[in-house]
């Protein structure tokens, strides 16, 4: 089975080695120390007013924790999907009852407004 | 195959001690993310290729994404919290070595009676990790299956519940009721005698 | 030839890395979460080793429900975390001691 996989390992090499000969080649090849002033921000000849780290929404999170639940949703459909012709009415059932559990939880969310950006 | 299990296995534990001793923690965030492909790479290793996605595509693309996110949002500050770095550390390295003698009993020492199962075999190309998986996932634990789902919902209203506020005095524009607007809503025409003059 | 116990070996020594990693930085909950993730990571190593080792696909099926169970919990546990920050505006573990008891 895992000669199937042989390019993704060809590609991480390339990858890799592609990746590394950059760097190496930009540090023999590069010129000049770096001093303090090439090293700092430059921010229209002011000093930095602030962090450049500014902090998230808590909105985004919310947004996050629903991309999981249903990105794990997803990740049971794949067996699923692939076994279904052995799996016959009573696999189909199953799926039936999840899909309508993560229905009510959906439905949950679109009333509580929990999808609605303001 | 030897040698890329030695690769993997090194780069994962080099990225483990870079999550517990990295002094920023959005670079801890991103050494666990480096743990958890080279863990996807060696589950691959002994053909759980199913899994190895599943670990990249729910950990990596959404789990540590959402570490990420938080660890961006709090934006403590870095100092103030690692200064107890040392303070702990003499019981940690008790509790560590107390920890690893054990393992290293139950490993190397008993064996747990596993002599037998040395060998490997690999699986021929045709072999469908992901289809076995389903027979056996939807079949003969479909109520764990089940249970599954009800957590899921659990999370999705813990979440909501826990996180989302509503801001009043929001002002927000509806689109659909600006487009659905009838000339009556907004103009409204008067019949009425002309008045005489003052 | 690469045996079962270089696989135990390895989730062991993940496994050690994340105990060690709770008690250096006991101040942070973020990283806490981190190395319970990192121990977790280990098991889930266990399962899928034996599981290929003894020709089982059960303990994949386990290693499936851990990966849900687990995520559920982060997203909980982050939310909760999150909710916390708001009200104490801290993440420190020693200021979280209001409770009396």
């Amino acid at each position: 089975m895992l000669e199937n996989y042989l390019p993704i390992l060809i590609f991480l090499l390339v990858g890799a080695g592609l990746g590394g000969v950059l760097l190496l080649l930009g540090f023999l090849l590069g010129r000049g120390g770096k001093d303090a002033q090439k090293l700092s921000p430059y921010e229209c000849g002011f000093e930095a007013f602030e962090d450049s780290r500014m902090k998230f929404d808590v909105r985004y999170y919310l947004v996050a924790i629903l991309f999981i639940i249903f990105d794990l949703e997803i990740a049971f459909l794949f067996p699923w999907a692939v076994a279904l012709d052995g799996l016959g009415m009573f696999g189909f059932l199953t799926m039936a009852v999840f899909l309508l559990l993560l229905v009510v939880g959906f439905i949950y969310e679109w009333k509580k407004g929990a999808l609605e950006w303001d | 195959m030897e040698i890329l299990f030695y690769v993997f296995a090194t780069v994962l534990v080099g990225a483990a001690i870079g999550v517990i001793t990295a002094r920023n923690p959005v670079h801890s965030v991103l050494y666990l993310v480096l743990a958890f492909f080279n863990s996807a790479v060696l589950w691959l290793l002994l053909e759980a290729e199913f899994l190895a996605i599943v670990l990249v595509l729910v950990y990596v693309g959404a789990v540590m994404v959402l570490f990420l996110f938080v660890v961006m949002m709090l934006d403590v500050n870095v100092e103030s919290v690692k200064s107890g770095f040392t303070r702990y550390a003499p019981v940690g390295v008790l509790v560590m070595v107390i920890i690893a003698v054990e393992l290293a009993q139950v490993i190397w020492v008993r064996h747990m009676g596993l002599r037998g199962v040395g060998e490997l075999t690999p699986m021929p190309a045709d072999y469908n990790n992901t289809r076995e998986l389903g027979l056996l996932l939807y079949t003969e634990y479909f109520y764990a299956f089940e249970l599954a789902a009800v957590i899921l919902l659990v999370a999705i209203v813990a979440a909501i519940s826990l996180t989302m506020r509503r801001r009043p005095g929001l002002k927000a524009q509806d689109i659909a009721r600006q487009v659905g607007v009838r000339r009556e809503d907004r103009v409204k025409l008067v019949k009425m005698d002309a008045e005489e003059r003052q | 030839m690469i045996g079962l116990s270089h696989y135990l070996t390895l989730s062991a020594i993940l496994f050690l890395l994340g105990v060690t990693g709770i008690f250096i930085n006991r101040r942070n909950v973020i990283l806490l979460l981190m190395c319970i993730e990192l121990m977790l990571l280990a098991v889930n190593f266990n399962f899928v080793a034996f599981s290929r080792f003894l020709n089982n696909l059960d303990g994949q099926i386990f290693v499936f429900f851990i990966l849900t169970v687990a995520a559920a919990e982060a997203a909980i546990g982050l939310a909760i975390l999150v909710v916390l920050f708001r009200s104490k505006n801290s993440i420190n573990v020693d200021e979280l001691d209001s409770m009396k008891g």
